[in-house]
């Protein structure tokens, strides 16, 4: 056979012998699949969290977004089924597990988001240990956005100047203002504490949300 | 379709179509290099003559697998994010049993037969046409197999996995599996050829 001509028994051998070599290497060289590693500095950490420095209001995110902030990516952090429902307009659904391992760009802002809040901030832990300097979350999730850049309720008493600037934010992204008699109402100030709505209270909102957008 | 580059967006849907068509023109002429395009050399694979077909693809498991822990183990590749077909078990079975039939009686398989046919092998040819319309049969019959094609289902179902065993020691078990393979191949073609030397003698 002419192949069988062709045939060179060094070059076969040194063939072999890289196999076996790297054959027996691997069996003692460990798991190929290298761990994520990361570090915190845990004082400037613990110094952001007090500061409040971790967290955006859903109106500073609206504005961000309005506003086209450069290099914003918005991370929804929820399931894809909930992503499908509606998200925040330019966010991208990475899950928790893909925050640990994704290509970061650490010249980016990074916002993440979930329905409530303690994903997002979990996540956000993940990134600053990453290294990512610009990164926030959304402190009441979802529930926030909705309430404060969706549907929010502006007490009567609110300044003019200010009562517009909130409608065309809301506006903005296709929701609605709704102004109520100040005195009926808890202040719709951006930040008090959130209560926590049941899941279907949110899922109530987007399908009212969707409604009017169809 | 190829990460790393595509999924990172450095490559569009046509641009990865361009490297698709360069691998693959690349590899058949590797293949037709080797000899795979020829269904007589295929075919003494069955008969234990002419044993290449086993070395070449234990050779390209034997590299892909290296490379692939190597350059994981360095930290340039995320081994995670390799896509691993799925496992059906019973199907797979049954499917590997009628290529094999296929492969023994036509002597060339899906991808040999396309390399044979571009050479100019008729025979090459003939088994494109039958691949396509064993496809065709496949796809209309689905409706009626299709419960089997999908059962005993394993998903990525990896050596690893199944042996609960390290991935460098399953990459270890493959390379010494693949030595004795080659050993044991070289083995039989030699046998083969000794009656065959006084037969061209008296031929």
């Amino acid at each position: 056979m002419t192949a069988d001509a062709r045939r060179r028994p060094g070059i076969e051998r040194a063939l072999a012998a890289v196999a076996v070599i790297g054959g027996v290497l691997a069996v003692v060289a460990g798991s190929p699949a290298r761990p994520t590693r990361g570090s915190v500095d845990v004082t400037e950490l613990a110094r952001i969290v007090e500061h409040e420095e971790d967290h955006v209001t859903a109106v500073e995110l609206a504005r961000w977004i309005r506003d086209d902030k450069p290099r914003l990516r918005v991370l929804d952090i929820r399931a894809d089924s909930e992503f499908a429902d509606f998200h925040i307009p330019g966010a991208t659904r990475v899950p928790l597990a893909e925050i640990a391992r994704m290509p970061l760009d650490s010249a980016a802002t990074y916002v993440l988001y979930s329905e409530g809040g303690t994903h997002a901030a979990q996540g956000w832990f993940l990134l600053r240990a990453r290294g990512v300097k610009n990164v926030f979350f959304l402190r009441g999730g979802l529930y926030e956005w909705l309430e404060q850049v969706m549907n929010p309720h502006v007490p009567s008493t609110t300044p003019q100047a200010q009562r517009d600037s909130i409608r065309a934010l809301t506006l903005w992204f296709g929701g609605k203002m709704t102004v109520v008699d100040s005195a009926s109402t808890v202040p719709s100030a951006p930040d008090r504490e959130l209560s926590a709505p049941h899941k279907s209270d949110a899922r109530e909102s987007i399908r009212k949300i969707r409604r009017r957008a169809c | 379709m190829m990460a790393p580059l595509y999924e990172f967006g450095r490559f569009g849907d046509s641009a990865s179509l361009v490297v698709a068509v360069l691998l693959g023109i690349a590899f058949g002429w590797f293949l037709e290099q080797g000899g795979m395009g020829n269904a007589r050399k295929l075919s003494g694979q069955f008969y234990f003559t002419d044993l290449s077909v086993l070395k070449l693809m234990f050779s390209a498991i034997v590299t892909a697998m290296l490379g692939l822990f190597w350059l994981s183990w360095a930290g340039l590749l995320d081994l995670s994010r390799v896509y691993v077909p799925e496992t059906f078990i019973a199907p797979q079975i049954v499917g590997g049993l009628v290529f094999g039939a296929g492969f023994a009686t036509g002597g060339l398989c899906p991808g040999t037969s396309c390399v044979a046919a571009a050479t100019g092998r008729k025979d090459g040819l003939a088994l494109i046409v039958g691949m396509l319309a064993g496809v065709f049969v496949f796809g209309e019959a689905f409706p009626a197999i299709g419960h089997f094609a999908d059962s005993t289902a394993r998903g990525a179902w990896t050596l690893p996995q199944a042996f609960g065993l390290s991935y460098g020691t399953v990459v270890g078990g493959v390379v010494a599996v693949a030595l004795g393979a080659f050993a044991g191949a070289e083995w039989l073609e030699r046998r083969a050829e000794r009656p065959a030397r006084p037969m061209k003698v008296v031929a």
